[in-house]
């Protein structure tokens, strides 16, 4: 089981470059692919979904482009994307029911599937009800369940905890973590959290570009001795941004205490801290910054 | 913000957003191919065997009726998605929010879609001059001669139609298909009533005004100088005797009656605004009760056990990408009933038995005609409930999307297209009729096959319930043979029309195919 992403480039319409020359090699296990808004993570998810075709680059599954024979991959993804609709007037049952025979799932498998993805998702006491009725969060299930019908490969979900309540983000991710061992799960988000707890491998994406791809250690170590504990008077908050990165910050009541990334501690009593995913992420995302402004300089 | 300024920004915003968009340019193109249709003399304005010759008077009325009796009717379909579009953009949610009050929203948005008329009206008025040049029997271009008929005929006309569509978009039960195919006979209605009626009263095109006029020039009766203005499908193979035309004389009377068409759309405007929902999908007390979101929370389980719950799904073994055509079609059937009120299938199955049991064949036709237009909004889903309702993600991304699922919708449509009809082939069939028999089968196929390639090519199900109207209105309501495609005049079985239908059918299957195959490389 192998998805080789090669070179991926997507232009859209205006000379809009959504993706550029993204390269990536992944094996089982959950990749957490994260990025800023507008980083191009829904539109590399789309490619790998077979919706969008790439304007140059290729992807491979198990060694076939799927841009050419997209329905070998097909047959054994799952696809959560991040703006999906359901036909109001069918219910839960009805959808999955449509849904597992458009996948080609024998008709008994699929009844029992459906009722587990139900109990899984926790919508086996909405299951009657016209899905035109469902909440945001109730939908995003109904979504995940789809998206499980036909125990895929590759599962690739699009910023899925969107309108999820805290409880149901916690399932989500358990499921996640559970269901990741002989497949590919690629999770794509902003929300650093849901990567941190089950994310196997991480790549960070910003202006269609992949500026990371690394084990969660690895990442972790390029901020290893870099992140500081300080405390200042909230009036000298903003200039301590304006000189640092401050990934974090807490109004305590003998000041602020904020989360510095910095190669150097800052001025004061700072004290060295355990390095976060966020403080890692935050940092990259600077540096890339940094050095794109330094190119156009 | 004053409410003329408010007015203005919505106006400005939605016009902007309407002429960036590709669709624009059909609209243009409308307005333009009118203008050659009458250039090229396919249009034609007559008096009984008489016209007038082309000088700017002439060449003004003849283009201001054409504007307001053919814009009026597609130009209503190219406007009516001003409020929808703040619905689908979820724009209309912020806009609601805000201070902003009903009226001046929807009069913005009415002189937003006039602006649109407007221009097509404009863009005629233009090729007024060209067509002038070209038919060159009277060169002198008089401006106000040229132009006052659409300045005082075809606008009035226009700010009406402006008018109507957002009063249709302010109803629930008139926004969607429904509401396309009622304003076709609500059009149909406005111009032949007043003739029907013989009164100047309801004249919103502008007809008897330039007929009035003309026939005086003309010195005919109004015996001998029937007015008519019509599109010339290969009939005009007469020449017509011609008299010179000096243009309306503008009486306050006659401008004051087109006057009130403007103060009859500003209440249309004001009734608009009073049922105008504000988006608040709570007042769509006609939508189905789907539509509106659970009030109360599903009971959910305790927090505990979402912490501890392990995902205990059985694995699927082999096999797992069978051709399920029988379930997909079963959904797909599904899909197009569901929702459907319980009259709708009282309507159907009274027809089915009419269409049965009728003792003339003729009246058993119309019956069929009737039968085959009720379930047209089943049709009109074919091919974009997938883009509508954002499934298409979903489904395009399972295998074999194009072989499993689009001859399972098609074959749905096929299936409702039998069942409400089944009444009037059965009897065919009783009767022994084959080439009856085969005639209606064709219309059976050819109906759901149109429906599923328009919509695969143009994204929405307004063009299938606009043109199929229009055909089905020409064609089997008037039993002419050419227009027949449902084989339901007892003539049409006879002629070659089913099998061209047939042939057409096949083309339409191919295209549904193709445009379908497109949208999955996109």
């Amino acid at each position: 089981m192998r998805l080789l992403i090669e070179n991926l480039s997507k232009e859209y319409r205006g000379n809009v470059r959504a993706l550029s020359e993204v390269h990536l090699a992944l094996g089982p296990g959950v990749l957490g692919l994260l990025g800023p808004n507008g980083a191009g993570k829904s539109t590399l998810m789309r490619i790998l979904g077979t919706i969008t075709q790439p304007s140059s680059g290729r992807v491979l599954w198990n060694d076939s482009e799927i841009a050419r024979h997209p329905d070998p991959l097909r047959a054994v993804l799952g696809y959560l994307p991040q703006d999906f609709g359901v036909y109001p007037n069918l219910n839960a049952l009805e959808f999955l029911e449509y849904l597992a025979a458009v996948k080609g799932i024998p008709a008994r498998a699929a009844r029992n599937r459906i009722r587990e993805l139900l109990e899984l998702v926790n919508l086996t006491d909405a299951i009657k009800r016209p899905l035109g009725g469902y909440s945001g969060g109730m939908r995003q299930r109904i979504g995940i369940a789809q998206a499980l019908l036909n125990d895929p490969q590759l599962l690739i979900v699009d910023e899925p905890t969107a309108g999820l309540d805290p409880e149901e983000r916690v399932r989500f991710r358990n499921l996640l973590s559970e269901l990741s061992g002989e497949r590919i799960v690629i999770l794509s988000t902003h929300i650093v959290s849901d990567v941190e707890a089950v994310a196997t491998s991480i790549a960070i994406l910003v202006h269609g570009q992949l500026i990371a791809h690394d084990l969660p250690e690895g990442l972790l170590a390029s901020v290893s001795g870099k992140v500081w504990g300080v405390v200042v008077p909230s009036a000298e908050l903003p200039a301590l941004r304006q000189k640092h990165l401050v990934s974090s910050t807490a109004h305590r009541s003998d000041g602020v205490h904020a989360r510095v990334v910095a190669d150097a501690a800052p001025e004061g009593a700072a004290r060295p801290l355990d390095p976060s995913l966020e403080d890692a992420y935050l940092s990259a995302l600077t540096r890339q910054r940094s050095t794109a402004n330094g190119a156009l300089a | 913000m004053t409410r003329a300024t408010a007015v203005s920004a919505i106006a400005r915003a939605d016009f902007l957003e309407r002429v960036r968009r590709y669709s624009f340019l059909f609209t243009l193109g409308f307005a333009l191919y009118l203008g050659y249709l009458a250039t090229a003399g396919k249009l034609m304005l007559r008096l009984g065997h008489m016209r007038g010759i082309f000088n700017s008077a002439w060449t003004g009325g003849l283009l201001s009726l054409v504007a307001s009796s053919f814009i009026s009717l597609a130009g209503f379909y190219f406007v009516k998605n001003t409020i929808q579009r703040d619905r689908d953009t979820r724009v209309g949610q912020i806009i609601a929010a805000t201070p902003i009050s009903r009226f001046t929203y929807v009069l913005g948005k009415m002189i937003s879609n006039l602006t649109v008329l407007g221009l097509m009206v404009v863009i005629l008025a233009a090729s007024g001059i060209a067509m002038q040049l070209v038919r060159g029997e009277d060169r002198h271009i008089e401006f106000w001669k040229l132009f006052a008929p659409f300045l005082l005929l075809a606008l009035p006309a226009m700010a009406v139609v402006a008018a109507v569509a957002v009063f249709f978009e302010a109803i629930p039960l008139l926004r969607g298909g429904f509401g396309n195919i009622v304003y076709f006979f609500v059009w149909g209605m406005g111009i032949s009533l007043p003739f029907a009626a013989d009164t100047h009263t309801l004249d919103l095109s502008g007809m008897f005004v330039v007929a009035d006029s003309a026939r005086n020039a003309a010195q005919l009766s109004l015996q001998n100088g029937g007015f008519s203005l019509t599109l010339d499908l290969g009939y005009f193979d007469y020449p017509l005797a011609t008299f010179r035309w000096e243009g309306i004389t503008w009486t306050s009377e006659i401008v004051i009656s087109r006057i009130l068409w403007l103060g009859f759309s500003l209440m249309l405007v004001i009734l608009s605004a009073l049922l105008f929902d504000r988006f608040d999908p709570s007042r769509g007390g006609l939508l189905p009760k789907a539509q509106e979101p659970i009030a109360t929370a599903v009971p959910e389980r305790n927090s505990a056990s979402a912490q501890t719950t392990a995902a205990t799904l059985t694995p699927l073994v082999a096999e797992q990408t069978n051709s399920r055509f029988l379930a997909i079609l079963t959904a797909e059937m599904r899909l197009m009933l569901k929702g459907q009120k319980w009259w709708w299938y009282v309507v159907a199955v009274g027809l089915v038995i009419a269409s049965a049991v009728l003792p003339s064949a003729e009246a058993r036709g119309i019956v069929l005609a009737f039968a085959w237009i009720w379930p047209v909004l089943l049709w009109s889903s074919m091919g974009i409930r997938e883009n509508r309702e954002q499934t298409y993600q979903l489904i395009f991304s399972a295998p074999h999307p194009i072989a499993r699922q689009l001859p399972a919708v098609w074959m749905a449509g096929v299936l409702v297209a039998l069942l409400a009809g089944c009444g009037f082939g059965l009897r065919l069939l009783l009767g022994g009729n084959v080439r009856g028999l085969m005639a209606w089968l064709i219309g059976a196929l050819f109906i759901p096959t149109f429906a599923l390639s328009l919509g695969v090519w143009s994204g929405t199900g307004k063009p299938f319930e606009i043109l199929y109207t229009l055909l089905w209105y020409i064609g089997p309501l008037h039993a002419i043979p050419r227009f027949d495609f449902m084989g339901s005049a007892p003539a049409t079985a006879a002629t070659r029309c089913p099998q061209i239908y047939l042939l057409l059918t096949c083309v339409l299957a191919a295209a549904a195919l193709l445009g379908r195959k497109r949208q999955l490389q996109f």
